[in-house]
């Protein structure tokens, strides 16, 4: 066992008893045993429990940018005193008092890295998984957890339009399965790149898509999308099929997202705002025009200021 | 004091190379896989520049320590905010006490 199967192995463990035990539901729910369609919507099982897993933490997201209505003005105020300062300093200080305006309020709507850098040793630990059916199945392998050499053969056998799970465009001599792993690369980076954009494009403040950071990120949108075309020549058939309905699993929540909770400022909340006017225009209600909280304008003769307890009193 | 000075000056060679490689791999993750997953860091700097200025600040090791304790600390449960690297410790008793 080499040094990564040995850290990831207890991940690939537990990869190999989701897989296993969803192959086991399918099967009693009428799919054939051995080798078959299976052991294909086994790996869309996979991602569909760690996703559910997730989803605590994605509704803990939702609340978070709901609590950000209310420090709206504030937010605001900060993005107009950096409107037109794209230098590099300038955007690090807005980042600096954003940041501190989110914990001031106790609400930041922001994922957290810790959770996104978990799911990356499941990626790896099934990209090992499927990478070793073939020496199990061999018997020059130990088995993972469930995965031994009988189950190992079957998995390896079992094929996507005519593609197996363990096969590599680079090293597969079968024309059928290289168009299949072709379509597949390409749903990938295709899936891959409109996530990227729904994000990037649509849910985010417009303060945000400006400066140095975000002209990378827009590139990234076109190149990420050409080195998965590359890479993914490497990359077993399952593992292009989990990255893909990865995808499709976090288009479906940020569609969500946008729907119901666009950030704040962004271009889906603006459609969002529209659409409810639209709405309420229907049925013959004006709606209350959000309001831009703008500082009062100064007129001539200055109010002044009454305490609070003094201003009960009057009334 | 001069052995001090001495051990101190092969220490920052040794740790060139680790740092380095650190360094280049974090680039990469800013670089290649960081814009798959749009801003998600609840802090300033993010977790990545965190890590960066860590290793370049404090060397291999005790950068690697305080970028994973901060990685650990941008969780769901966080409230994030400003938080930079800590400052250089006193370099002059450094290679004695380890060893």
């Amino acid at each position: 066992m080499g040094f990564f199967d040995t850290i990831l192995f207890p991940i690939q463990w537990v990869v190999a008893w989701i897989m296993y035990g969803s192959h086991q539901l399918f099967t009693t729910l009428g799919f054939e045993d051995g080798p078959g369609f299976a052991w294909v919507l086994s790996i869309v099982a996979l991602v569909v429990v760690i996703r559910i897993v997730l989803i605590p933490l994605f509704f803990k997201q939702i609340k978070a940018s709901r609590g950000m209505q209310m420090m709206q003005p504030e937010l605001q105020a900060i993005q107009k005193k950096y409107k037109n300062k794209k230098d590099p300093s300038s955007r690090e200080a807005m980042g600096r008092e954003t940041m501190e305006l989110y914990r001031k309020h106790g609400t930041n709507p922001m994922a957290s890295c810790l959770p996104i850098l978990l799911q990356s040793p499941i990626f790896f630990a099934l990209f090992r998984v499927l990478y070793n059916l073939r020496p199990i199945a061999d018997g020059t392998q130990e088995p993972i957890g469930p995965i031994d050499a009988a189950v190992a053969g079957d998995i390896e056998e079992s094929s996507l339009f005519g593609a197996q799970l363990s096969d590599v465009f680079m090293q597969t001599d079968d024309w059928g399965a290289r168009i299949t792993i072709l379509f597949l690369i390409v749903a990938m980076s295709a899936t891959t790149f409109f996530t990227q954009r729904q994000l990037t494009m649509k849910n985010m403040p417009k303060a945000a898509l400006e400066g140095p950071m975000a002209n990378t990120q827009k590139m990234m949108l076109y190149v990420l999308p050409l080195i998965f075309l590359v890479s993914g020549v490497n990359f077993p058939v399952g593992v292009l099929i989990y990255w893909t309905i990865t995808n499709l699993w976090s288009m479906g929540q940020q569609f969500y997202t946008i729907k119901r909770m666009p950030a704040p400022g962004s271009e889906a909340e603006r459609i969002l705002n529209e659409k409810r006017a639209a709405k309420a225009a229907k049925k013959g209600i004006v709606l209350e025009e959000p309001t831009e909280i703008e500082p009062p304008k100064p007129v001539g003769q200055r109010q002044q200021p009454v305490r609070k307890n003094r201003k009960k009193k009057k009334k | 004091m001069r052995d001090g000075a001495i051990i101190g000056r092969s220490r920052a060679l040794v740790s060139a190379v680790p740092t380095a490689v650190l360094v280049g791999a974090i680039r990469v993750y800013q670089a290649v896989i960081s814009p798959m997953t749009g801003p998600t860091c609840k802090y300033y700097p993010s977790c990545s520049q965190y890590a960066l200025v860590a290793v370049r600040r404090h060397g291999p090791l005790r950068g690697s320590g305080l970028a994973l304790w901060r990685i650990l600390r941008c969780n769901p449960w966080s409230l994030g905010g400003v938080d930079d690297v800590p400052p250089a410790r006193d370099h002059e008793h450094r290679g004695a006490r380890t060893h």
